[in-house]
């Protein structure tokens, strides 16, 4: 009934109705008769003469007749408004107003919306909300597109209707699967262990928790493409820990079959102390080379708000060699934080187990982040800017060299 | 697009629709056009009409932009009409519409109109400061003093914070009134201002004076004036509140800084539990100290020297008979090194005392530990604002403690000419005696530095 209503009310007032009334098919077109409050003025409308003085305020007249049938409408419709719908009414003003806030929005979304702290926490829940549904939409359009696509050109490929002859048949995937997964058996005996530990779950809130966990998907996905993959161990995992729910979400069944170890222990028990290094940004040694006995701890943690250190101090308290990548020296730093995606580790350090070559691992870090590799040695640098300096300032050379030498040495002893 | 000067009819309001390059977009965009240029509302009302005979229907937020431009232009009618009108279309209104129900109607002569808007706000949601800010400035100006406050005690107890306006109409509409209440309420929002550390500016300043000065038979005169270093107002000779706290006071930021900046979440983070233990018996068996020195950010002071020969200046600068130093350090100031030369590190050893923490650890910390636990004559040494230890305490009440003892205890070494700035002597907050207010103020509108305070101040007194 409702359904028919809306639609009623759309055929109203769109120019249909105008023309339905001169044709006299007004009783058995609307069997209603609550939108015949409307057809007058638009009938008014119609003949209206364009010389004829402009009525201001006739939207007035326009909107009230509309109302009074969904006044009546609404009233029957609910007597009481429960907290829950009233939020949604107010989500619905909210879109109808302009504001980012999504079309459809769940149950489980509204409570956590209504949990909110603060206005501010409200809006930006909403916002991300919003987003994903934009993006939803976008990739639903996208994977539409394509398969039209597809279906046209399979059209033609029938048209032309030829069969190609191949020496193998087409099972790609899973001959790849089973390749991969044999490798990756392979550094489950032979390979060098590499170190999730994923004791920061009380430091992060379930957003990042989540991001977490999607960052770990992706390490492990191309540790098992690589050529010589690492033999993952996540540590300190804790049964039915947030971690735990989130990897089930993304694995389903597969999480029973991953070629990983999953332990509760630290992985001080496990392993001796003396070839643990944790890798954190924080840490005041840098790593000059990839050492291929040594096993190397990435903690699991998103940090979206500012806590600096939260690693450094855990390998502190057990004691344990830290080392951070030698950003700053390879690379010449823009903006942003100097802690990296959890994946883009993964590819930086099966690179350099690779090749050792720190170019080609630090092509991973973000470009957004630096300006360019630090090609040449020091010295040759300081040439080239010293010539800069000579055409541009005039300077004396060796004054502007020794104040760069200076600078230089005193930006590396910083970090 | 430029929105046209006089009412246009359908067929025109068609033909600039569709010379307009997205003809979905095109009422949006005219009426934010309209406000911004502030049309006449006649053009406006033209635009709705077409839309409203066209479609049958108008959108919430062409509705909501016209009724911006009515607040804008006062049209209480018009925002009356609108009011009806949305009322009977959509089961509720968003806040953005009550906002601008309550702007318009709280300015207009239907002012009452717009607390009832209020209450229909407080069932949907908390209404936001400025919503209380039309109300309260509404009814003061109408007189409705008692009214007023009861909707600033509202607005207060819902964690809002009044907006300087609201303290400023409740001063002004107040001037001249009697009444025994209304002078307690008033002498209540300074002291709200002296809890929360806020400084009013300058025209707030006049109209507190004024008021002051209306009140009948109190005699009332004020002065604007400077307080001198030695915190004695020019002008009455009063002594200001000095800048200690209370016993009481002074345990409790000691116990935060250790819980929350020291220790935090993980005491691994800016040291280690050995180290600060180290460090608390060092700090126990050469009690008390009398200055503190953050002898890194100390050493920076000058470039041009090298950073011992700048510590060592500043230890010089301080030393004086029976003036206990402690300075504080990182071990890798101990290697020597061209900026860290041993024999003028032993030199100074002799007139100091030295605490050389790890280098990965955070020695402003220990910083404040050593000053606190030293007593309430100790001050400290170094130009850095502590910002993000005073982040690290968890209440906004600690925090002001917090500044306040900094404000007392914190000297600043300048480098150009080798200063030093000293703690103030006396608390710059809002403050009473009961015939004298002292009132520190801002000369303009935005103050740029948080950390500044005020030197020009407002003094009241009764003339008995």
């Amino acid at each position: 009934m409702q359904s028919a209503n809306t639609l009623l009310k759309k055929i109203v007032r769109s120019s249909v109705l105008p023309f339905a009334v001169q044709h006299g098919m007004k009783k058995d077109f609307l069997p209603l008769c609550r939108t015949l409050s409307l057809s007058p003025c638009l009938k008014q409308d119609n003949s209206c003469n364009p010389s004829e003085k402009l009525d201001l305020d006739a939207w007035k007249r326009v909107m009230k007749s509309g109302l009074q049938e969904e006044v009546r409408e609404t009233v029957s419709d609910d007597k009481e408004l429960s907290t829950l719908s009233g939020t949604r009414e107010i989500l619905e003003l909210w879109r109808l107003a302009g504001r980012s806030v999504p079309e459809n929005i769940s149950e489980d979304q509204l409570k956590t919306f209504m949990e909110c702290p603060s206005k501010s926490a409200k809006k930006k829940y909403l916002k991300f909300l919003y987003l994903k549904e934009l993006c939803k939409k976008n990739d639903k359009r996208k994977l539409e597109e394509k398969r039209e696509r597809r279906l046209e050109a399979q059209e033609q490929a029938s048209k032309t209707d030829e069969t190609k002859r191949s020496p193998f048949m087409c099972l790609w995937t899973r001959n790849m699967d089973r390749a991969y997964s044999w490798r990756v058996a392979q550094s489950m005996i032979f390979g060098q262990p590499l170190v999730f530990d994923m004791s920061y779950e009380k430091d992060m809130s379930i957003r990042e928790v989540t991001n977490t966990v999607k960052q770990i998907v992706l390490s492990e996905s191309c540790n098992r493409r690589s050529a010589d993959p690492f033999h993952i161990h996540f540590c300190n995992f804790k049964d039915d820990s947030l971690y735990h729910r989130e990897f089930i979400k993304h694995y389903r069944e597969a999480w029973g079959k991953l070629l990983i170890t999953v332990t509760d222990q630290c992985y001080t028990e496990i392993f001796p102390k003396d070839k643990l290094i944790y890798l954190t940004a924080d840490s005041p040694k840098v790593m000059k080379t990839f050492d291929h006995d040594k096993i190397y701890i990435v903690g699991s943690m998103v940090d979206r708000s500012i806590k600096t250190g939260v690693s450094l101090a855990r390998a502190k308290r057990l004691g344990l060699e830290t080392a951070a990548l030698p950003l700053e020296k390879y690379l010449l730093w823009n903006t942003g934080a100097k802690n990296l995606t959890l994946d883009q580790m993964m590819h930086i350090l099966l690179t350099l187990k690779d090749t050792g070559d720190w170019k080609a691992a630090l092509e991973f870090v973000p470009k957004r982040k630096y300006c360019g590799f630090v090609s040449k040695p020091v010295h040759e640098l300081k040439k080239t800017l010293n010539l800069i300096n000579i055409l541009k300032l005039g300077k004396r050379q060796d004054e502007v060299q020794k104040q760069f030498a200076k600078n230089y040495s005193k930006k590396l002893t910083q970090k | 697009i430029q929105p046209p000067e006089k009412p246009l009819q359908a067929e025109e309001w068609n033909r600039l629709k569709e010379s307009f390059q997205s003809p979905e977009l095109f009422e949006e965009v005219m009426f934010n056009n309209m406000i911004r240029c502030n049309s006449p509302i006649d053009v406006a009302k033209s635009l709705l009409t077409h839309v409203a005979k066209s479609n049958g229907d108008i959108a919430y937020n062409l509705l909501v932009k016209y009724l911006a431009l009515c607040v804008q232009q006062h049209q209480t009618s018009e925002i009356r009409d609108v009011y009806d009108i949305m009322k009977s279309r959509f089961k509720m209104l968003e806040s953005g519409a009550y906002n601008l129900f309550i702007r318009g109607l709280s300015n207009s002569d239907q002012w009452r109109m717009a607390l009832t808007l209020l209450e229909e706000v407080k069932k949907l949601m908390i209404p936001s400061r400025t919503n209380y800010e039309s109300c309260i400035t509404a009814a003061s100006r109408h007189q409705e003093m008692n009214l007023a406050f009861e909707l600033y005690h509202e607005m207060l107890a819902k964690d809002l914070v009044p907006t300087l306006d609201v303290l400023q109409a409740l001063f002004v509409f107040s001037r001249g009134m009697e009444g025994a209440e209304l002078q307690k309420e008033l002498f209540g929002i300074l002291l709200y201002l002296r809890e929360n550390q806020i400084y009013p500016h300058k025209t707030l300043m006049r109209n507190i004076k004024l008021w002051f000065e209306s009140i009948p038979g109190g005699k009332w005169r004020g002065h604007l004036t400077n307080i001198k270093d030695s915190g004695q107002c020019p002008v009455c000779n009063h002594q200001l509140e000095n800048s200690d706290l209370t016993e009481e006071e002074y345990s409790n930021l000691r116990e935060r800084i250790i819980r929350d900046v020291i220790h935090g979440t993980d005491t691994f983070r800016k040291t280690s539990p050995q180290e600060f233990e180290a460090f608390q018996t060092f700090v126990e068996n050469r009690l008390p100290f009398d200055i503190v020195i953050d002898g890194l950010n100390v050493s920076h002071i000058k470039p041009r020297k090298t950073q011992c020969e700048n510590l060592f200046h500043a230890v010089n600068c301080l030393a004086k008979e029976n003036v206990r130093l402690l300075v504080l350090g990182r071990k890798h100031m101990l290697i020597n090194s061209s900026n860290w030369r041993r024999e003028i590190m032993k030199e100074m050893q002799n007139k100091a005392d030295f605490f050389f923490a790890e280098n990965i650890s955070e020695d402003d910390a220990f910083l404040l530990y050593a000053t606190l636990r030293s007593g309430k004559h100790c001050k400290f040494v170094t130009r850095d604002f502590l910002r993000d230890h005073k982040a690290c305490l968890s209440d906004s009440l600690t925090r002001h403690l917090f500044r306040k003892w900094q404000r007392g205890h914190q000297i600043v070494m300048f480098s150009s000419f080798f200063i030093q700035q000293p703690a103030f002597r006396f608390d710059c907050v809002v403050q009473t005696t009961g015939d004298t207010w002292h009132i520190p103020y801002k000369d303009t509108f935005e103050e740029k530095y948080s950390y500044r305070v005020p030197r020009k101040w407002l003094c009241l007194q009764q003339k008995r």
